[in-house]
């Protein structure tokens, strides 16, 4: 099952909403809800509260609210298949199925705490590079946030833009120092990631420091569409993800082609403390192309930059200049 | 003006020190201010729209909050006699947080002093400005314990100016980079060498700049009009009293100005925070090192900048 955060066409931008996409229809999980206690439960004071409780106005909210939460969400989601998408209402006689145009998705997790990308994942089949020993990675900045449809914008201080594309391990659970043993308990599902860097910049700045403007400027980081709630744990190892440029395919990988596991990763990266809605990304982006540091693909103008998983959905963005669409 | 962020009774309030340093309630003073002097009905309800929740949101409201603010002090300076209604307080009985507590980039310069660069046994500075991200959920405020990681042998300090950016700033000249400055904090930007030496062999400065607790900031938000010349400041630092960093910020490779030009560049925000980088005297520069200047549990840090204030952190077992 799949979970996105966006808006419906009137709604204001701090009315976020939750969304389960089931028989291609987004169905907004709170109003759902609603129903589901007002019919079912026979709450018919405030079903609104409840619902707004267990499914608030963002994913990481919602999965913060722990174990249950997702026992409201399978309530919700057993009500909604006997009812059908096409006649579920809210207790007012609400609009609650969209049609996918309908909603205006968002980036489905805004402000995580700890929103990491793992470096050097795929080294395993590219020599030349330094061999890790521990997970390192960096930090993408919320404000670089960005989902499918957004334009990608080239910043004016690059000559040589590339993408690589990444899957995110979502956090469910808080936690810190967690062993590889427990490490899965703490995940609550997966999403992609695009992770656009100004290699010139980032090159000149170097590995011994942050890899900091050359990848955090606005829309470097595509996230979404949607959060596939979590698949059993050989499911995930099979995830398959492939960027694409203009329709060439250009990188292609599973979790497999990676270095370190999710495991690894996480009780390396909950040393400083994890949180619902932190993700931690991976990616094995020479998986397919080879060395790209040293046959770069940069970004141009016009182009179509996509990644897509059959597990997951697409992120799709037209690249264009700082100057805006036209030029 | 010296804004704050303080908890009092359990609630995150904004406020501003008055010319006897007690604190002023900003909301409360503004809304006293709009019902008594101008006549407004709802004015506690105005009071809260006009000034922001948070420090972040007070920034985004610039000139606007910042009048508010002034008018809200000039008022609790006609109620000397304060009662319990929370206005105005003794600085004893609030906790201070950092005045910006949840930066929403925190962009910190590395290998920025020249003295530094020089006990850091680097040849020579950097060709353009270096800089990494602090994750601003390590922020604490200037009286806050630093929890001493377990997994860290070589704890270390580093003083720094914290530059606290006020308006939305995209690509702006050196000339213009000062008017985008809403003020200036101290700053200590806590590292942990040997996880930073691990991470650099393939990585960057993530973890090792970044465990909870590690970017101790304030004691207030020095508003820029207060500080004509921030680059002519001194910095110091000491540990269990002994002065450990006592420089200038004039040693500054990229000075202020550079360094608000460069990375406006990747579009910078109202609550975004930039810090200067530190000068000479950092534990992993001392040599030879016979006792070594790690900082351990127990140790209390100071670390002051000139007319900006004051921070004092203690190093606790975690």
């Amino acid at each position: 099952m799949k979970l996105y955060l966006g808006l419906t066409e009137n709604s204001p931008p701090h009315l976020t909403r939750v969304f389960a996409e089931m028989d291609r229809r987004l169905v907004d999980l709170n109003l759902a809800y609603a129903a589901y206690l007002a019919q079912v439960q026979g709450e018919k004071t405030n079903p609104y509260q409840l619902a707004a409780f267990y499914f608030p106005e963002s994913i990481a909210t919602f999965l913060q609210r722990g174990e249950p939460a997702l026992q409201a969400f399978a309530e919700v989601v057993s009500f909604i298949r006997e009812s059908g998408t096409r006649d579920l209402h809210g207790p007012a006689g609400e609009k609650v199925t969209y049609d996918p145009t309908e909603i205006r998705l968002l980036p489905p997790f805004q402000k995580p705490e700890k929103s990491f990308v793992i470096g050097f994942s795929d080294q395993a089949r590219v020599e030349a590079m330094p061999k890790a020993e521990i997970p390192t990675g960096f930090y993408k900045l919320p404000q670089t946030f960005v989902t499918t449809g957004a334009p990608i914008v080239l910043p004016k201080f690059s000559q040589e833009v590339d993408a690589d594309a990444c899957l995110a391990i979502v956090i469910g659970k808080a936690g810190r120092r967690v062993q590889t043993a427990q490490a899965w308990d703490q995940v609550a599902g997966v999403t992609l990631l695009i992770d656009v860097t100004a290699r010139d910049i980032n090159r000149r700045e170097g590995l011994t420091t942050n890899n900091l403007l050359g990848k955090n400027f606005p829309s470097s980081t595509s996230l979404g569409p949607a959060m596939l709630l979590k698949p059993a744990r050989k499911e995930l190892d099979a995830i398959e993800v492939e960027l694409s440029i203009d329709g060439n395919v250009k990188q292609k990988f599973t979790l497999r082609d990676c270095v370190f596991t999710i495991e690894q990763i996480i009780e390396r990266w909950s040393i400083l403390g994890i949180k619902p809605g932190d993700f931690l990304a991976i990616g094995a982006s020479m998986a397919l192309q080879g060395d790209r540091l040293q046959n770069p693909v940069p970004l141009r103008i016009g182009s179509n930059l996509r990644c897509f998983s059959p597990a997951i959905g697409e992120l799709s963005h037209p690249v264009v200049s700082s100057g805006g669409l036209r030029r | 003006m010296k804004l704050v962020t303080f908890i009092h009774q359990d609630q995150e309030r904004i406020g501003a020190l008055d010319n006897t340093g007690r604190i002023v309630d900003l909301e409360r003073a503004y809304a006293g201010h709009l019902r008594e002097a101008e006549g407004i009905p709802h004015a506690d309800q105005l009071a809260a729209v006009v000034l922001g929740c948070d420090m972040c949101e007070f920034l985004q409201r610039g000139e606007k909050s910042l009048a508010a603010a002034q008018k809200a002090l000039t008022y609790a300076d006609t109620k000397p006699n304060h009662g319990n209604d929370g206005m105005i307080l003794d600085r004893q009985r609030v906790r201070l947080m950092a005045p910006v507590p949840r930066p929403g980039a925190l962009v910190s310069a590395g290998k920025n002093f020249s003295d530094h660069v020089a006990e850091m046994a680097s040849k020579k500075g950097p060709a353009a400005p270096v800089a990494f991200l602090k994750l601003p959920g390590t922020v604490i405020g200037p009286e806050d314990d630093i929890p001493h990681p377990l997994e860290v042998k070589n704890l270390d300090y580093e003083v720094e100016l914290a530059i606290v950016i006020g308006k939305p700033c995209v690509d702006v000249s050196e000339e213009e980079a000062l008017d985008y400055v809403a003020g200036y904090a101290a700053f200590n930007d806590i590292s942990a060498r040997d996880v930073i030496r691990s991470e650099n062999k393939t990585g960057i400065h993530l973890m090792g700049k970044s465990f909870p607790g590690f970017a101790p900031m304030g004691p207030y938000l020095v508003t820029a009009d207060e500080i004509p010349d921030p680059q002519s400041l001194k910095l110091k630092l000491s540990v269990n009293g002994e002065v450990r960093q006592d420089s200038k910020l004039g040693y500054m490779i990229f000075d202020i100005r550079a360094m608000i030009a460069y990375w406006s560049q990747m579009g910078l925000n109202p609550g975004d925070v930039l810090t200067s980088g530190t000068p000479r005297g950092v534990a992993a520069g001392r040599k030879p090192d016979q006792v070594p200047w790690w900082l351990k549990p127990g140790d209390v840090v100071e670390a002051e900048v000139e007319k900006v204030g004051y921070l004092r952190n203690r190093i606790v077992s975690e």
